[in-house]
């Protein structure tokens, strides 16, 4: 499963997952668990519950995988589907009124992972970065606040202190925009 | 393209949908073309974020964990062999022809037992709920029956890992919140206990998680959920 340039042929390893075998599983795990659990992180904040979120998705992968058609689509795209689905689950749903609680104390955590930063690590290259930098800077940091962070409408209009309505109304602008640039 | 199922898959990839909504973006996923290609579009440009993520060394026993789980679950391909194996004997004409005479006594008796399945329930389900997967596969059927009854049929078998089983919930109301209305140790058809619920109605949730193996222990779902619907009338 190691391609002939030395990268890892994740879709060969996830085909090989839903044979049985575990350790293609292994092979994934190594290769992506630690992006995972950061991918995670930044919508639940806390680590433990990030590695919950990673744990309940590789036992997903693992009980899917003979499903996974490498014809669909990237092995990577499959992964994370699974890992946000859940994760967006345990953000609102189990883990609701914890973390709004703990939400301010743990933001200082996050730092490194504000918007800014987010969109500073996209190669210059990024079609979405060359889109998302056309946004005003305001509408550019809720889109990645609801990708990056998880934030729901109702968080992001507390957030930026405007009404529920234009907080969607300006999302969806932007989306549209977004998507007449990246065509 | 069309605008509003576009933006309808842009929101859905960003995380934005809830309820209906949500709702509604699975079941286009699901089964309509146009709109898988859309969600495909969005996934692969906004993935770039996700690969923004420095990644964080796990914790030395997630991966113990992973695979104690994963260990004690039946892989996805056994079980579909299994499957195959028993689909088999319904193309070898040579065991038919043997069983020509048991089976018309089978299903003299078959005929009957359906006969009295459908006088006992006298009609066919009010609402259907199909259950789908994270990946948006077809897992189970909730019925709910004119008669008050309401039963669960899977439709693939499911990995337990031991000491684990399976919980049905539904969400009578978002005041309510979740109730069990099942408790299994395997995919299996039942009846679900809803008497001491409203009726169900149209758009109600129906979802199966992972639980232990005595049930959630603070009777709300607590692992990770394996499927999950929401009931239509039927026609």
């Amino acid at each position: 499963m190691v391609g002939i340039n030395g990268t890892i042929d994740l879709e060969a390893a996830l085909v090989r997952c839903g044979e049985g075998d575990r350790k293609a599983l292994r092979l994934l795990y190594d290769h992506e668990a630690g992006r995972m659990i950061a991918v995670a992180q930044r919508m639940l904040k806390r680590r433990a519950l990030a590695e919950e979120a990673v744990h309940d998705s590789f036992i997903s992968i693992w009980n899917t995988a003979s499903r996974y058609d490498p014809a669909r689509g990237a092995a990577r795209s499959w992964m994370y589907t699974i890992l946000r689905n859940r994760t967006l689950n345990i953000l609102r749903g189990e883990a609701r009124s914890e973390l709004t609680a703990d939400f301010d104390a743990f933001e200082q955590e996050s730092l490194e992972d504000t918007p800014e930063e987010i969109i500073s690590k996209l190669s210059e290259a990024n079609a979405l970065r060359r889109c998302l930098e056309r946004l005003d800077a305001s509408r550019r940091r809720l889109v990645l606040m609801a990708y990056a962070h998880g934030l729901s409408h109702g968080e992001l209009a507390a957030r930026l202190d405007v009404p529920l309505g234009t907080v969607k109304s300006w999302l969806r602008r932007s989306l549209l925009s977004l998507r007449e640039c990246l065509q | 393209m069309n605008d509003d199922f576009d933006l309808l898959a842009s929101e859905y990839v960003i995380g934005l949908l809830d309820g209906d909504d949500l709702a509604r973006a699975r079941a286009l996923e699901a089964s309509n073309r146009e709109f898988q290609a859309s969600v495909a579009f969005w996934r692969r440009r906004f993935e770039a974020i996700d690969e923004t993520a420095t990644p964080i060394d796990p914790a030395p026993d997630l991966w113990t964990r992973i695979e104690a789980a994963t260990a004690a679950a039946t892989p996805a391909k056994a079980a579909d062999a299994a499957r195959q194996k028993s689909v088999g004997i319904w193309s070898n004409l040579g065991f038919w022809r043997g069983a020509g005479l048991v089976g018309a006594v089978a299903s003299l008796a078959l005929a009957l037992f359906a006969a009295s399945l459908w006088n006992a329930r006298l009609s066919t389900p009010t609402l259907v709920a199909v259950l789908v997967t994270d990946q948006n596969v077809p897992a189970a059927v909730v019925n709910a029956f004119a008669d008050g009854t309401v039963e669960l049929v899977p439709l693939s078998s499911i990995a337990v890992p031991d000491g684990k089983a399976l919980e049905v919930w539904t969400l009578p109301s978002r005041e309510r919140g979740p109730v069990s209305v099942a408790l299994l140790d395997r995919a299996r058809a039942v009846r679900l206990d809803l008497k001491d619920l409203p009726r169900p109605g149209s758009g109600q949730l129906f979802e199966i998680t992972l639980e232990a193996r005595n049930g959630s222990p603070i009777g709300r779902p607590t692992g990770p959920i394996l499927m999950k619907g929401l009931t239509l009338q039927a026609l």
